[in-house]
């Protein structure tokens, strides 16, 4: 049912996941779960609403550490590690220094003074290592994200230090012996926990976790997550041609920290001309999924095309994020091409769905 | 797996039933498992001519979209409508709640020519 390539990589949490019988797919060189017995759409809405466990440990960690290197991350990456402080946690790019292409969005946990824990994209950790060095550490841990509005209280059962990490920050705890290191980030557009557990352990953290009743979710529920959130993925929405500016994520690149970032006469460049294109988000009457390369045409000529799309299981209706011409604004009526039909679509205001209280 | 005896199957995933010259159409529990939830079913029009082999619908699920194949040549007579608001009956009930359309076929003897059971499961399972 699924291809698999003899290079695929293995999470520790890979027997655990066998074990649970999850649908394995191959996703940016790891095997990982796709989904479990009770299906992306169950995993979906029981995130928005309860707690669910996704195994991610197929993001990298590359740590970077010693006195320069909070300089050095501070003059290549765009945002401003000068608007945190240790014990944060901080979304950022890496631009192509040619034409300010976002070669990966990363999210740097600054763990302590010197030591910052660099989590970029599956596929994309050699990249980011050319860029700012330090060493990968992605096989000697797992990560373990638990997220949705009642993600704090079931972890409390298993560490109440974890459970009580703010949004965006970073703290050291200690499971049965084992440095961990815990922040209040995800990609769900939920409340959430992001754990990073030793290897040896991370089995025994993960049924910890399911003990307290939550369930797992695979890759399937995470991507019909973060689409409703409107959080970018790379690869879609950013990557090779595609700018910060273009997706809409002007507030990850920081103009002015005097340190500079790499990729930024190119963006700047950008900047004063006005971009040629932007993320917007879409919204279909029926339920029939949208899906990425589909042509957006506005009165017969195409305007742009879809990066992103599916069903939304909290609207009931397919979404999309498309890049599209920037004269196209909210509230526009346009059509999608999809499978040779011709689908009405309208631009409506992002995220697709927001998260209560 | 659930392969009914009483069904015949095409090596795409679909089953057909003969109910009294009309044939029934479904996908298996096999395409449904491999597609996961499926969100949204494109029905053909009653009274459409099919052919053998042709694509006469679409399934969607979160994952993935994956033409129906029609098993014979035949006209479609009905359409399970049911399906526009709760496709989620394809992974729920693949042989019973989640058929997708009736078909009058040309030559009620082209079943014979599908895969049976036995036939069905050992491509399953290769």
């Amino acid at each position: 049912m699924t291809e698999t390539e003899p290079a695929l990589r293995h999470s520790p949490l890979y027997a655990a996941h066998r074990a649970l019988d999850a649908k394995m797919v191959p996703f940016g060189g790891w095997e990982m779960p796709l989904s479990y017995r009770d299906g992306t759409i169950a995993e979906h809405l029981a995130c928005r609403q309860d707690v669910v466990a996704f195994d991610v440990s197929h993001l990298g960690t590359v740590r970077v550490e010693g006195a320069g290197a909070r300089a050095l991350l501070q003059s290549t990456l765009t945002n401003d590690l000068g608007k945190i402080a240790p014990g944060r946690a901080q979304y950022t790019h890496l631009l192509d220094d040619a034409d300010g292409s976002v070669l990966d969005d990363i999210i740097v946990w600054w763990v302590d003074e010197d030591v910052f824990d660099v989590m970029p994209n599956a596929s994309n950790t050699a990249r980011v290592r050319a860029a700012v060095g330090g060493e990968d550490v992605t096989s000697t841990r797992a990560v373990i994200a638990v997220q949705g509005p009642n993600a704090r209280k079931h972890l409390a059962v298993v560490s109440s230090e974890a459970a009580a990490v703010g949004r965006f920050h970073v703290v050291c705890f200690s499971w049965q012996g084992q440095p961990c290191v815990a922040a209040g980030t995800g990609y769900t557009g939920e409340d959430g926990v992001e754990c990073a557990v030793p290897a040896e352990a991370a089995p025994s953290f993960w049924e910890a976790v399911l003990a307290t009743g939550v369930h797992p979710a695979g890759l399937g529920a995470r991507d019909t997550l973060r689409l409703e959130a409107a959080l970018p993925l790379h690869g879609h929405e950013l990557g090779p041609g595609i700018t910060p500016l273009q997706a809409g994520l002007g507030w990850v690149v920081s103009w002015t920290k005097p340190e500079g970032f790499l990729g930024r006469d190119a963006l700047l460049r950008e900047k004063e001309a006005g971009v040629a294109r932007h993320l917007v988000g879409l919204a279909t009457e029926g339920r029939q999924p949208p899906r990425s390369g589909a042509p957006v045409l506005r009165d017969g000529a195409r305007v742009g095309e879809v990066t992103s799309g599916n069903f939304s299981p909290v609207l009931g209706r397919g979404v999309a994020l498309a890049l599209v011409s920037p004269d196209v604004g909210e509230g526009s009526h346009l059509t999608l091409e999809l499978r040779g039909r011709q689908v009405p679509v309208e631009v409506v205001r992002l995220p697709f769905v927001e998260k209560k209280g | 797996m659930n392969v009914p005896e009483d069904l015949r199957y095409t090596a795409d995933h679909e089953w057909a039933r003969l109910e009294g010259g009309q044939v029934r159409i479904g996908i298996t529990d096999y395409a449904q498992d491999a597609l996961g939830d499926v969100v949204f079913v494109q029905l053909p029009e009653p009274g459409k001519g099919v052919k053998a082999g042709e694509s006469f619908a679409e399934v969607e699920s979160t994952k993935s979209v994956s033409d129906v194949y029609a098993p014979v040549d035949g006209t479609v007579v009905e359409i399970n409508a049911d399906l526009g608001d709760a496709p989620q009956r394809l992974n729920d009930d693949p042989y019973g709640e989640g058929w997708i359309c009736v078909i009058r076929p040309d030559d009620t003897g082209a079943l014979s020519s599908l895969l049976d059971a036995d036939g069905y499961r050992k491509l399953t399972e290769s």
